[in-house]
């Protein structure tokens, strides 16, 4: 019936080999690129450490590059000052959010609010900084003793806003998976469910709450389009919540157009100085894991062993007769703990009226600005309209993801299927895709600029940014890519080796077609990232406003475009209306992942 | 690598299985213990024993899937149709083609029951429709499933009942034309009427296929092998026709085993 070819079984066991050194190859792209980075970054920028000296530059309270001053401490302060601001701010909003989300949201309005979230997370940034120049800003000028709306406050408060997805969504998800034998003993005891959320779950999520602040501080430090538009700019020191101000970040891109020479190397060391801040917060965090790991192998052995020891000498020895009577006299003292739950249900009110604030006012404001002309005019120097946009946008999603798609799910694969489970190469791996998700994207941005653009001599081109965007949508594909193979499970891999089937073979037809979903989820993500990135794109692909001619001209993404409409001042209709587009397109995706969460909860 | 000889197995042999002084470590754990077995052709042993005493870990040894298992080490040897299996020279892919295996809990894949079936017979590059629709109808009626599933062969397989779906995952082990069938406690996931038609699917394939069946249930031990191997703490205790070992056990823990004294 079936005829066995020998020769062809052979072939198998060759391009098996050949085909794993291929994986093995984009797993280590992750670390090859935190390294390429920080040694371009590094080497470009190390003529200003050598001229202007590393501690003038640092602790440099001038900059003013007309005069040959090159001092960056004003702006390493105010990185540091709004991101602590925000932190502050959103930090615990997100915080109470999560709780609330997780222990005391009704069930029917739980999947809602928790998509809502996922929402404000995918909203671009460049919208946050339209938002808060064109409401944010005049409001708290008419509340500012010295007339001023722009600055450090301004600045805070939609940083804030920005981090409070992600401290949502991670916080949430260990809340929600603490172990439900605490609650139960909680509860067992006498608690209140307030009580035995605030004073039990909650504490034994505080490692995965310290998390998200590190987290959300990372991606707080390195933003940029929202904070361009409504620091007020200034290089000095903040003396006060409505100061002008200036980030390591804004810093950058600001002036990156037009500088040369020491300026430039000036710029891209403060782009090092940033990726250095970068790092060591994903140390802390590697710290964080780290212990983690330790305590519960701890926890393990000493199991049964108990440390704690209590000294009573005999004197101050209380009267347990005594302290039982009172014990039985007492309420429950169940009243901070109702505080803190009121606390978290304000915070969730905040932050879904901010985000229902936020579209419905640009969504209001832009929805009837959307002609078939602004869509799809002729744009020119006259008239500026989204056709380019739609253009560039599409080339740059194509390139990117047809490069990333496959080194991603190629490293996946590599992790899963090939490396043993606990293996160093992978912990490796997986710390390096950490960090590389974390870097800013204006770091990315210079990093193509240096590298694409100008060693490769791509220039200011689509391709060029394809490029940049290919290493910033990497991490989530590979990590997306990997939780989904490692859910499927080994009993279907056995059933087609057990046939004959090749490894090859194996994770081509058997186990990839599982993880569709998976991937596509990825997919969306990546496209989300795509069409809302701006940082990374200005001095890789450029900002212009005519149509791509191919993948070696400049052309502009939909943010890109927008950052050009809201910054002109002339445009600021088109700004309203772009930004409507973005939001709608941030909302489909959305819907999208919903659709194939469903999709892919399904058993195998 | 490309003149690599590749032996041919003879599938004609009486003793088509052959285990000689077989020790198998995982890592320093020892799992199997100088084990000698031989098993005849076309005909249904079955192996015995309470958990952990090896007899799966025996089972995965014939079709090499201990190689999946990391510091899996084996010493002695496995010879099947007079070829030394884990010799340098055997094709994995060609022995796992003719040694089947089904398992403990059914793995259909997610995909259609037709495309479930003619995965394997792709895999060795058969490709033409007519062949293939020939081997779909054909494994399926050996597998008592064709009936209940011709007219829906294109929907998923992951719509089936867990007898039919494991009744699938035995047409598609026998979709790539095996010898010997590997059956991992392949009835213990089902429920009592499932169990009896993969029995009764067992008894129709014993005449065409070499079986070997690792069960925990005794009575199906008995009613469906010919020959019977008593497994305790990695060592094979005793060997022997079915008859005898549920009758007349020649050793005192045999007979404490089958006469459900521990286990």
């Amino acid at each position: 019936m079936n005829m066995l070819k020998m020769d062809k079984l052979d072939k198998i066991v060759i391009t098996d080999r050949f085909i794993r050194y291929i994986f093995f190859i984009c797993a280590l792209f992750s670390i090859f690129a935190v390294f390429a980075i920080c040694i371009f970054i590094f080497v470009s920028g190390l003529p200003a450490f050598r001229e202007i000296g590393v501690l003038n530059f640092i602790l440099g309270r001038n900059w003013n590059p007309s005069l040959n001053e090159f001092g960056i401490f004003p702006m390493i302060v105010g990185s540091i000052y709004a991101t602590a601001l925000a932190i502050i701010m959103g930090g615990a909003i997100g915080i109470f959010a999560a709780i609330f989300l997780s222990r005391f949201c009704p069930k029917r309005l739980k999947v809602p609010l928790t998509h809502l979230v996922s929402l404000l997370a995918g909203i671009p940034s460049i919208v946050y900084g339209f938002f808060g120049i064109i409401v944010l800003v005049p409001f708290l000028k008419s509340i500012s003793p010295n007339g001023v709306g722009e600055g450090l406050l301004a600045s805070s408060i939609i940083l804030s806003i920005m981090i409070v997805p992600t401290v949502i969504s991670i916080c949430k998800t260990n809340i929600d998976s603490v172990s439900s034998s605490f609650y139960d003993a909680a509860i067992a005891l006498g608690s209140t469910h307030e009580q035995a959320v605030f004073q039990v779950v909650v504490p034994a999520a505080k490692s995965s709450i310290f998390t998200a602040i590190v987290l959300a501080t990372g991606r707080a430090i390195g933003e940029t389009m929202a904070v361009i538009m409504i620091a007020g700019n200034a290089p000095f020191i903040p003396d006060g919540l409505f100061s002008f101000f200036r980030t390591m970040t804004i810093n950058i891109v600001l002036e990156m157009g037009y500088a040369t020479g020491l300026h430039k190397q000036a710029l891209i060391a403060t782009a090092f100085v940033l990726l250095v801040f970068i790092l060591m917060l994903n140390f802390i965090l590697n710290l964080i894991k780290g212990s983690n790991k330790r305590a519960e192998k701890k926890n393990k052995k000493n199991s049964g062993n108990n440390s704690h020891s209590i000294d009573i000498s005999k004197n101050d020895r209380l009267d347990i007769k005594q302290i039982n009577k009172k014990i039985s006299r007492l309420k429950n003292a169940k009243f901070s703990t109702d505080l803190l739950k009121y606390i978290s249900v304000v915070s969730t009110i905040i932050v879904v009226s901010v985000l229902l604030f936020i579209t419905m006012f640009i969504l209001i404001k832009g929805l009837p600005n959307i002609t078939i002309d602004l869509l799809f005019g002729q744009s020119g120097n006259s008239k500026m309209t989204l056709r380019p946009a739609i253009i560039s946008t599409a080339m740059l999603l194509f390139l990117s993801l047809a490069i990333a798609l496959p080194i991603g799910i190629f490293a996946a694969i590599y992790m899963v299927e090939y490396a043993k489970t606990d293996s160093k190469i992978v912990s490796i791996i997986r710390v390096f895709t950490e960090s590389l998700s974390g870097i800013p994207s204006i770091v990315f941005g210079l990093f193509g600029m240096i590298v694409f653009s100008n060693i490769f001599g791509f220039g200011r081109s689509l391709l060029s940014g394809s490029l940049t965007l290919t290493i910033m949508i990497l991490p989530a594909i590979i990590r997306q890519t990997e939780d989904t193979l490692i859910g499927i499970p080994v009993s279907i891999r056995e059933g087609s080796l057990a046939l004959g089937a090749s490894k090859v073979r194996t994770i081509f037809f058997v186990v990839l077609p599982c993880a569709v979903s998976g991937i596509s989820t990825s997919v969306i993500l990546s496209i989300g990232r795509i069409v809302g990135e701006t940082a990374a794109l200005i001095y890789t692909s450029g900002a212009v406003r005519y149509m791509p001619r191919g993948y070696m001209s400049a052309g502009s993404s939909f943010a890109v475009m927008m950052y050009m409409f809201s910054s002109e001042g002339l445009y600021i209709n088109e700004a309203f209306a772009t930004a409507s587009v973005l939001l709608i397109i941030v909302f489909l995706l959305n819907t999208g992942i919903f659709i194939l969460d469903g999709k892919s909860k399904k058993t195998y | 690598m490309a003149t690599k000889k590749i032996l041919n197995f003879d599938f004609e042999a009486d003793e088509l299985i052959k285990i000689k002084n077989l020790d198998l470590y995982y890592s320093s754990f020892q799992a199997l213990k100088n084990v000698n077995i031989n098993i005849k052709k076309n005909c249904v042993t079955a192996f015995i024993g309470p958990s952990g005493c090896g007899k799966s870990t025996l089972l995965k040894t014939l079709n090499r899937m201990n190689d999946l298992v990391v510091d899996c080490r084996i010493e002695g040897e496995v010879e099947i149709g007079g070829i030394n299996i884990y010799s340098d020279k055997v094709n994995i892919y060609s022995l796992r083609k003719n040694v089947g295996m089904v398992f403990q809990k059914p793995n259909p894949f997610a995909m259609s029951i037709y495309d479930n079936i003619v995965y394997g017979p792709k895999t060795f590059g058969i490709h033409k429709k007519k062949e293939l629709d020939e081997i779909v109808f054909t494994t399926l009626q050996k597998a008592a499933l064709w009936d209940e599933v011709k007219d829906r062969l294109n929907k998923t397989a992951m719509g089936l009942s867990g007898g039919q779906q494991q009744r699938l995952c035995i047409a598609r082990s026998l979709s790539v034309n095996p010898k010997i069938l590997l059956m991992d406690e392949p009835t213990s996931a089902l429920d009592p009427i499932s169990t009896g038609k993969i029995e009764e699917l067992m008894e129709t394939l014993k005449g065409e296929y070499t079986i070997v069946i690792v069960t925990h249930n005794m009575q199906q031990a008995l009613r469906i092998s010919d020959y019977t191997a008593f497994f305790l703490l990695g060592e094979i205790v005793e060997f022997d026709e079915t008859e005898n070992i549920f009758s007349s056990p020649k050793d005192k823990k045999t007979e404490n085993y089958i006469t459900g004294r521990f286990g």
